[in-house]
């Protein structure tokens, strides 16, 4: 099975695929670096070490984004995400849908906030954080941004984005101030956000369970050591004359570089997978227009036949064999409460000989409305939402 | 005295029941818990071992206890979610007092006028029409202290004959058909003798859903090759995968009971040498079930011939069983023949007394063993002393401090005693952990007596529906906030270890009926400081009684995870098993090891005779009421319990396909249940696991909901319990 | 810490009394605390009591895991299938109509499928999962190989399931009859069932009550 597959190294041709996808897009950054710094004109080449573990970084992401792309299930819901998205009957609601989610989703992580609150504000924190960190070091490694004096006015800076003046302000401005420390404000963030992060971590036995240094705490530390040193740039050059300056411009390039090149491989590469669940929110809004899938064994409806179909596919593609002689043609088309019982009665069947019990067999209409039905409505026992209910027959 | 309050909103609002659920504190995964309280689960008569954990003086969530052998760590959803009941928002914390002029019908008051209030109540009702005008009602949920306590309180401070207990629903017939067999009441094997059986037959208990822990030890007898029979008008969860399932008609057990054993006898299953030799009365009980072949029983039982064969030939040829019954068979007008019937099937097999060779009924109530052995039935001293034996009156006497002629005589049962109510002899009633008003058959009869009473207190930690007839409520504790012992279902004492203090003004049920003695001015006897105070009393109490507890200590119980009694002496390690062949009684002295002078037991004949109100062409459906897993009993703490609601939230008529298409009724349909006595409205449920001829309603609701509405009040001649197993009544679909 | 390889889980349906204990036991676990994870449903009420307590099974090979698009349900080193994978979680339910046993849930609002992982929080530090300490009649057990050799005598575990023409293996066992000429567990085979065990239909209804009359099977 794949899994297996996966673990020897040979090289198939997705490999070479995404070896392709990953450098165009680095030459592609090359190309805009070197155009938007003007020929590097405004490349502060103090930052070169910057430059190139966000080009390697660059190449990482692109490779694994392919190679994620490339896995069967995702590729049909790339390839299906996109389908449904421009068909033309649903491209103005889809629209609409894309804008909602990325108000909730992304804006205000409200999926998170339902996830746990401490979590959600650990969450919030550090991505706005990092949004805004981003946003000003990135186009100022590339030389995409610069800011200049105004020739013959000392007291007024101008901001250039690929070479153009867009505007100007004065450096004692409040405008000025909030520019200038930008990134001050973004370690706030982040260090707020992180020291939560670490508190609910360290203190939580749910996470504790599961936690690993390399995947929950790793990242955090790095977030945080990028933001001290940072800060202890800032605290040197504006409060201690530049004590340690250099040092510590060191030892920020180093927790920043080491980050970008570890983007590709831990949990940061989240941040590149996790806006596909806007993609899934289309696929399944257009599979709640379609029509639904009806279980053949109890009848009932669940998900919609677009999911069942592609996932039959899917598991072929994986390798997987639960086709089903007869009627039924595969397992797919059962629904999940009717796997849930058929596992116990086929069990029960094997015990029958030997305990004096009779198999039954289904037939005529139930009295009792559809079957399997849960046995307990409790808060939280059965269906975790609407969707869910599928999941349950009532 | 006075009339339920309305259940306007303001009531609901205070006294509930709200449903209460896994909220912040429950749920924080990160929650810091001060510690881990080892104790027991407060329901039913299992007892299993539980972990309580503690913050800041309340009960946040629970952990399962693994060292308790009896069950291991495994508990029903009642006892994974009994840590909800603390911090209700229902609990009383403080007394109350009736008040029509205050919005939800109680005004609060303090602690202290209120106990002055019921002592100047009682000691007026006293004065005017006598000791025996005021009486009490007590429970078996209590610790054992407490029932020995509130029997001591009836008889010495109030010196009132009238005192019976909420038992008095549930163990009475086991208790005295063993008593009038054995000598003596209590299950005769532990728990751990039911894998080693061959055949385990269980009567008229749904062991899955009231008993369920029990369920483990019942597969493991069929892993180790046993062959399980069921007896049941339903097929209840453990019925479905048994070997040989019996579906009687409600009401015929010993009928079957009879059948079974003229098979027996007439294929030579029995143990002649054992019947012989510890046995008296074989003969009658033989002579009398000739009648009963299985084409009679069949007739009577609505089981088939093949079948009363099958299980007569199966329990006849085993070498090693285990018979347990429960309320099916026990809650009947002839419950105490039912009993004597199974007994007569496990004498005359002579298999009792030895390793996988054994007889349980399974006890109800969290205490229904312990409760039913120390003096608060209206008959008993403690010890399982008899009141009118004057040698065993003259003991307690001596134990209590006060002359033998001053205790109290026998009383009345607990349903007798709303009799004497309407009769105008008892005026005033004290009730602790007995909610009548949903528990007693009949009850709009109860709750007319509730009103009739001149003055009613009752103690309480929720204001049960019982409660709300009170003139005066006053605080009382959770399990959890007391310690003290029990005697689980095996007979085997144990220690419930207090994990919190009660809240507000509430207290210890123990000191609140102590404070009622003193301000009574009859403190004698009544100034112990803890409850194992009141236990050491107790031991003395009981030495040399049947239910002897002298050698039981708080610490022999932490050593040994529970002591069985009888435990008669310090270096006693206690009596798992009765009855084995070379035991020493105090009532055999040596003769044999049953509990009667010659040693032997007794056979008793158990005449069929058929229930009290049979079904007729007015009322052609028999009902029977029962249980659910996720409820218990009155529902008092379970109702209030929000994912135990969840689970079943209201009473569901049961019936089979063939009554329902007759009805023209289908599952969800709203249907009304008419008996003679009252009428109530459900919704049913179409199921092919009941007899057709049959219908069952669980009875944990009060009010509409009540299946105690439409029951009889019709009881056994002997142990007064009532037939809450079977009536007659007529359903048609709601127009 | 992984949970340690001679504590094995082991399933038996047929003991199952439907009581929930099971079920209000899982949401008093740590890493899902207030949600229940497992399964509990009657297989048809209208005809039996029988019931269906579903756990995950932990496959070896999850099919859940493989359909996962974004790559967020992972088997750890001791076996045990883990609940999605809370950053990368997409909520497109691939998992929850994959899974042959039907176990994953899906919590949409906070767009994340959560599912049975043994307890993770008590089994990785030796503690056993709460259903099946709780479980009354050991229809799910938690234990060694030997226990439940030297307990089950007439039952011998197996952890092999088919669908169709597919052969899963999990890492929980379910027991079947020493009896029992099968190895492994046909799960389509029950595709016609309704329901397991006693019927009143035939011992009070069409079956004879005597002797004399016409034979009838039971």
């Amino acid at each position: 099975m794949r899994l297996k597959h996966m673990t020897r190294l040979d090289i198939r041709p997705e490999n070479l695929k995404a070896t392709a996808w990953g450098t165009a897009a680095t030459a592609v950054l090359g190309v805009l670096i070197v155009a938007g710094s003007r020929r590097l004109n405004h490349f502060d080449a103090a930052l070169v070490g910057y430059t190139f573990a966000v080009l390697f970084a660059t190449f990482g992401v692109t490779y694994r984004y392919a190679m994620w792309l490339m896995r069967p299930t995702t590729a049909i819901y790339w390839r299906r995400g996109w389908q449904v998205f421009l068909r033309p009957k649903y491209i103005g609601r889809n629209i609409a849908l894309w804008i909602r989610h990325v108000g909730s989703d992304f804006v205000l992580n409200a999926f998170v906030f339902r996830r746990g609150k401490a979590r959600w504000m650990a969450h919030w924190l550090i991505m706005w954080g990092c949004v805004l960190a981003t946003a000003i070091t990135f186009p100022l490694v590339f030389g995409w941004v610069h800011f200049a004096t105004v020739t013959g006015d000392f007291g007024t800076y101008e901001a250039f984005v690929f070479g153009f003046p867009v505007s100007r302000f004065q450096i004692d401005s409040l405008i000025g101030f909030l520019t200038f420390h930008g990134l001050v404000w973004a370690s706030i963030l982040v260090t707020l956000g992180v020291m939560l992060a670490m508190r609910r971590r360290m203190r939580d036995r749910s996470a504790a369970a599961i936690q690993q240094f390399g995947e929950d705490f790793l990242p955090l530390i790095l977030l945080f050591a990028i933001s001290v040193t940072g800060l202890m740039l800032t605290a040197s050059y504006t409060w201690m004359k530049g004590y340690a300056y250099d040092f510590l411009a060191i030892l920020h390039a180093i927790t920043v570089i080491f980050t970008l090149l570890w983007l590709p491989f831990g949990k940061f590469f989240h941040i590149f997978q996790r806006p596909a669940q806007i993609g899934v929110a289309f696929y399944k809004e257009v599979g709640r227009l379609e029509p639904p899938a009806h279980c053949r064994r109890c009848g009932h409806g669940f998900t919609s036949e677009l999911h069942v179909r592609d996932l039959i596919e899917a598991e072929r593609v994986l390798g997987y064999r639960y086709d089903i002689d007869g009627e039924v043609e595969h397992y797919q088309w059962i629904c999940p409460p009717c796997r849930r019982s058929m596992l116990v009665l086929a069990q029960g069947r094997a015990w029958a000989d030997e305990l004096g019990t009779g198999v039954y067999p289904l037939g005529g209409e139930s009295p009792d409305g559809v079957t399997p039905r849960f046995g307990n409505a409790g808060v939280n026992q059965g269906p975790l939402g609407s969707e869910d209910r599928d999941n349950f027959h009532p | 005295m006075a009339n339920a309050p309305d259940q306007t909103s303001l009531f609901v609002d205070r006294f509930g029941p709200h449903p209460a659920y896994a909220t912040e504190v429950h749920l924080e995964t990160s929650g810091r818990i001060d510690r881990l309280v080892s104790t027991h689960c407060c329901f039913c008569g299992q007892q299993c071992g539980i972990n309580l954990k503690v913050r800041d003086n309340a009960v946040v969530g629970f952990e399962p206890r693994e060292d308790f052998p009896f069950n291991e760590g495994k508990l029903c959803p009642k006892g994974v979610k009994r840590y909800l009941q603390g911090m209700h928002p229902d609990r009383l914390l403080s007394a109350f007092e009736r008040d029509d002029s205050s919005p939800s019908g109680f005004r609060p008051m303090t602690y202290e006028r209120a106990v002055e209030r019921v002592a100047a109540e009682i000691d007026r009702i006293q004065r005017e029409h006598g000791p025996d005008a005021f009486a009490v009602l007590s429970g078996a949920s209590l610790t054992t202290e407490k029932t020995y306590l509130m029997g001591k309180f009836a008889r010495v401070c109030l010196k009132t004959r009238y005192i019976d207990y909420n038992g008095r629903l549930c163990m009475v017939s086991a208790g005295a058909g063993n008593k009038k067999a054995f000598g003596i009441d209590r299950a005769a094997n532990p728990w751990s003798d039911i894998p080693k059986a061959e055949v385990v037959w269980i009567a008229g208990a749904n062991v899955a859903e009231c008993a369920p822990i029990t369920t483990s030890y019942v597969w493991q007898a069929r892993e180790n090759g046993a062959r399980i029979v069921v007896v049941d008008p339903r097929i209840t969860p453990i019925a479905r995968t048994c070997d040989l399932f019996l579906p009687v008609k409600p009401g015929r057990d010993i009928a079957l009971f009879n059948g079974v054993l003229q098979l027996m006898i007439e294929n030579d299953w029995i143990d002649g040498d054992f019947i012989e030799r510890h046995t008296v009365g074989f003969d009658a009980v033989a002579e009398h079930v000739r009648e009963w072949t299985p084409r009679r029983t069949a007739e009577v039982t609505g089981i088939s011939e093949k079948a009363i064969r099958k299980a007569a030939e199966w329990w006849g040829q085993a070498s090693t069983s285990f018979l347990l019954h429960a309320r099916g068979i026990e809650h009947h007008t002839h419950g105490v023949q039912n009993v004597l019937g199974a007994i007569n099937m496990v004498l005359a097999s002579g298999r009792i007394g030895r390793e996988g060779c054994g007889y349980a009924t399974i006890t109800g109530q969290a205490n229904g063993q312990g409760g039913r052995e120390h003096g608060q039935k209206c008959d008993q001293l403690p010890g399982w002393r008899d009141i009118e034996n004057d040698e065993h009156r003259s003991y307690i006497a001596s134990v209590w401090d006060v002359e033998p002629e001053t205790i109290p005589h026998s009383g009345v049962d607990a349903y007798e005693i709303f009799r004497k109510i309407e009769a105008g002899e008892i005026r005033g009633l004290l009730s602790i952990c007995f909610n009548p008003k949903v528990s007693l058959p009949d009850n709009s009869f109860v709750t007319r007596m509730l009103e009739k009473l001149d003055f009613f207190v009752a103690i309480d930690f929720f204001l049960s529906e019982t409660a709300q007839h009170a003139d005066i409520v006053l605080p009382g504790s959770l399990h959890e906030e007391d310690e003290g012992t029990v005697t689980q279902i095996e007979g085997r004492v144990i220690k419930i270890n207090k994990a919190v203090d009660p809240p507000g003004d509430a207290r210890q049920d123990w000191r609140i009926v102590q404070d009622i003695a003193h301000a009574l001015g009859r403190p004698h006897g009544f100034s112990f400081e803890s409850p194992r105070e009141i236990f050491d009393e107790l031991r003395i109490a009981s030495r040399g009684g049947v239910a002897d507890y002298s050698g039981i200590t708080y610490e022999k119980i932490q050593k040994q995870n529970g002591v069985f009694w009888p435990c008669p002496g310090d270096d006693h390690p206690g009596t798992p098993r009765l009855f084995e062949a070379d035991s020493w009684n105090p009532v055999a002295k040596g003769s044999g090891p049953f509990y009667f002078p010659d040693g032997k037991a007794r056979m008793n004949v158990a005449p069929y005779t058929p229930p009290a109100e049979d079904v007729d062409d007015e009322y052609p459906l028999m009902l029977t009421t029962g249980r659910v897993v996720s409820q218990f009993l009155s529902g008092t703490q379970t109702r209030r319990i929000g994912p135990l609601v969840d689970q079943y939230p209201e009473p569901l008529c049961e019936m089979h396909p063939r009554l329902a298409e007759a009805l023209g009724i289908r599952t969800g349909d709203p249907v009304i249940v008419e008996s003679r006595r009252g009428t109530m409205r459900l919704p049913a449920i179409v199921v092919s696991t009941i007899r057709p001829d049959t219908v069952f309603i669980p009875y944990h609701w009060p009010g509409a909901r009540s299946a105690n509405q439409l029951t009889v009040s019709a009881q056994d001649p002997i142990s007064k319990i009532p037939e809450y197993k079977v009536c007659a009544v007529r359903i048609r679909k709601e127009a | 810490m992984p949970v340690p390889a001679h504590m094995e889980f082991f399933i038996d349906p047929n003991r199952c009394i439907g009581c929930q204990a099971c079920v209000q036991a899982c949401s008093e676990c740590d890493t899902h605390k207030g949600h229940s994870m497992i399964h509990l449903e009657y297989v048809d009420r209208s005809h039996s009591v029988q019931t269906a307590p579903v756990v995950c099974m932990h496959c070896d090979s999850p099919t859940c895991a493989e359909v996962c698009p974004a790559d967020a349900i992972k088997r750890t080193e001791d076996g045990v299938v883990q609940t999605a994978r809370k950053p990368r979680c997409i909520a497109c339910n691939n998992c929850v109509l994959a899974c042959p046993f039907g176990v994953p849930k899906m919590k949409t609002d906070a767009h994340l499928m959560m599912k049975c992982d043994m307890c993770y929080d008590r089994t990785s530090v030796g503690r056993r999962p709460m259903c099946a300490t709780v479980c009354p009649s050991e229809a799910l057990f938690f234990g060694t190989r030997e226990q439940i050799e030297a307990r089950r005598k007439r039952s011998a575990p197996t952890n092999s399931f088919r669908f169709g023409n597919q052969a899963i293996t999990t890492k929980v066992n379910m027991m079947l009859p020493v009896t029992a000429r099968s190895e492994y567990i046909d799960v389509t085979a029950a595709m016609g069932d309704r329901n397991v065990g006693k019927d009143i239909r035939f011992t009070v209804l069409t079956d004879a009550l005597f002797d004399d009359a016409e034979e009838r099977t039971v």
